[in-house]
């Protein structure tokens, strides 16, 4: 059992991280979404998740020069069919790669039970990768969490603990292959509407999350927000497209997009600080009153 | 012990035992007026025979009781030994405050949080203030980082140490009279080097880690905290047996424990919350049940107050319960007083 030494990882080492195309959220993420750990990606339907992760599929292909990682990537989707029309369209944006979609690996989920499956058999197909000529896989997307584990569920103390428990074991398992194969792993999330006027349970930096003038909250809940390391939430909002970021930002999007970005890793921003109206009569015991 | 060892006359040791008073212990079960007249000997002369046995055995229980307790302390001793450890800062005024200087060492804290409220960010930020040399006032100690959700980035780690040496830096100005004894002969990067970082992928990695640490530490004996992020993560992924879960936890518990008192060096445990169903509602409460909660000397609860974060001390033995707000920045963990105003992004 060895310690690591830290330094030598910083300099000779340092974090990989693959473009998103967009300089603006490229900056907020300090230079793309990070290898080693897992980025979720919540938003709602129709904000572009998935052309956000069908173009970080592209973008992994370019050389590190472009922000890109140099490697094939592995796509493992729900809801089928795969948009293969839409990235062929998108390919075409990325005129310097050669065949863009012969380094693109993909794989239909069942289930969630089926996605810890196809995980556990993934092994051997990362190391064969990273053993032979054809560029490893660097970058692994999962579209969408939600859907496997949103409806396979009952609303029963039973189902609710297994289901917390397959999250842990899922995110296990990523975070252990991220690690070992130096894997940017992108899992793709839903959103929930909040219903009542309480902001219900915080989890991350902003006190609530707006999007098309709906206050929502990530799916899945306070356990699965334990197993990511990285999320950031797309929000829509129709009216103040133009004027807040124009066109060429995000190449094959014409939407924008406003970001909250909600991060464990927290290192992005150096300005990034937290101080909001004081509450300070407010009875600390509350805490364990939340529900 | 048999009353033949008494330095008595062997007479009267004669007289003892026919009376049946073989042991030590038989004679102090009765007044002297009594053994008198059992061995109808003079009472000074009984109040002798009492006196020589509770001497020896006075001298017996001195020697015998030391060797069990060994390394017993008086609490004068304990509280003296206290006040000279140094305590390591969270760099929140505030919370050092209610903390009563800072995480202490020989003792367990654990620290717990809803995502997002900054556990991981606190846990760095402990790894590089514990190196704060003696001279500021730190203990000038190395850090080891047990990472078992892989939020710990080095770049983060890099950006904190710079901003705790910049800080340092700022501080050396103050006292430039004493330049030539106070040399500050540190760089961001050695706060690196100072960081000895253990990436975990499952339960049985993250026992086998802290059972190697006993060794580990007894060889790097500069080693002054130890953290744990999270302590919680692999636990809660499928433990069908949660009979051994609790046996696993407990016994990590008290490795750590052990770590913490002999090498004098604080224990960080990071946990995460979940909700507990009772009487009929749901509420929010750190991970791993109630055998576990017993586990750690310190509790500290990390939850949002409006847009404020806040630390609250949910389980001291020396310290009351008080809650004090605390602020996550680019600079690591900071006081939330001082940042008056709110940096929006974009």
């Amino acid at each position: 059992m060895k310690p690591e030494d830290l330094l030598q990882q910083l300099t000779s080492n340092p974090t990989q991280k693959c473009t998103l195309g967009c300089p603006i959220l490229d900056r907020v993420l300090a230079g793309g979404i990070p290898c080693n750990s897992i980025t979720e990606l919540v938003a709602e339907s129709g904000c572009g998740k998935t052309q956000i992760s069908l173009q970080l599929l592209l973008s992994a292909q370019l050389p590190a020069s472009l922000g890109g990682l140099n490697a094939s990537s592995l796509y493992l989707f729900s809801e089928s069919p795969f948009p293969l029309r839409r990235l062929h369209q998108l390919s075409s944006s990325f005129p310097t790669l050669h065949n863009p979609s012969d380094k693109i690996l993909t794989h239909p989920l069942h289930s969630a039970h089926h996605l810890f499956d196809v995980l556990s058999q993934l092994d051997s197909l990362l190391l064969s990768r990273q053993l032979t000529s054809s560029p490893p896989i660097k970058l692994i997307v999962i579209d969408s969490i939600a859907a496997l584990f949103r409806y396979e569920f009952e609303n029963n103390a039973r189902d609710l603990k297994q289901r917390s428990g397959l999250f842990f074991k899922i995110s296990s398992k990523l975070k252990e292959q991220a690690r070992r194969f130096g894997l940017a792993v992108v899992v793709i999330n839903q959103v929930v509407d909040v219903m009542d006027d309480s902001d219900g349970l915080r989890i991350g930096n902003s006190a609530c999350l707006y999007t098309s003038e709906r206050k929502v909250s990530a799916a899945l809940g306070l356990s699965w927000a334990n197993c990511v390391n990285t999320r950031l939430f797309l929000s829509r909002n129709e009216e103040r497209v133009a004027q807040e970021v124009g066109d060429d930002c995000f190449t094959t999007q014409t939407r924008s997009y406003y970001c909250y970005i909600r991060n464990k890793v927290a290192k992005r921003f150096k300005n990034r600080t937290y101080k909001g109206t004081s509450c300070r009569n407010k009875d600390p015991i509350e805490y364990a009153g939340w529900t | 012990m048999e009353v033949s060892s008494l330095p008595i006359s062997a007479s009267q040791r004669a007289k003892l035992i026919s009376a049946g008073y073989t042991t030590l212990s038989s004679l102090f079960s009765v007044s002297h007026s009594d053994i008198a007249r059992d061995l109808e000997i003079s009472e000074n002369e009984a109040l002798e025979i009492l006196r020589l046995a509770s001497q020896r055995r006075g001298s017996e229980r001195s020697d015998g009781t030391s060797s069990i307790v060994n390394g017993a302390q008086s609490a004068w001793e304990m509280l003296n030994e206290e006040e000279s450890l140094g305590r390591i800062t969270t760099s929140c005024s505030e919370l050092d405050d209610i903390l009563g200087g800072g995480i202490s060492c020989k003792e367990v804290t654990e620290i717990g949080g809803v995502p997002g409220i900054g556990k991981t960010q606190l846990g760095i930020q402990l790894a590089v203030n514990v190196q704060i040399p003696m001279d500021y006032g730190g203990l000038q100690g190395k850090a080891i980082y047990i990472d078992t959700e892989g939020s710990f980035m080095v770049e983060r780690v890099l950006q904190i140490a710079e901003a705790c040496f910049e800080d340092m830096r700022g501080y050396h100005g103050f006292l430039k009279r004493d330049l030539q004894t106070c040399q500050l002969n540190m760089q961001p990067k050695d706060f690196l080097e100072n960081i000895i970082y253990f990436r975990v992928c499952s339960y049985t990695e993250q026992i086998a880690v802290v059972n190697y640490l006993e060794k580990f530490i007894s060889e790097h004996k500069d080693v002054k905290v130890v953290i744990i992020d999270s302590i919680t993560f692999h636990f809660r992924q499928d433990f069908d047996d949660m009979a051994l879960r609790t046996r696993l936890l407990g016994g990590m518990a008290l490795k750590l424990m052990k770590l913490a008192k002999k090498f004098t060096l604080a224990v960080v445990l990071l946990n995460q919350v979940t909700t507990k169903y009772t009487e009929g509602q749901y509420q929010l409460t750190l991970a791993l049940g109630d055998s576990w909660s017993h586990s750690c000397t310190n509790r500290v609860i990390l939850y949002w107050n409006g847009n404020e974060r806040y630390a609250y001390i949910d389980k001291s033995p020396s310290v009351r319960s008080a809650a004090a707000p605390y602020a996550v920045t680019g600079r690591g963990i900071r006081s939330s007083v001082s940042n008056c105003k709110r940096v929006k992004m974009m």
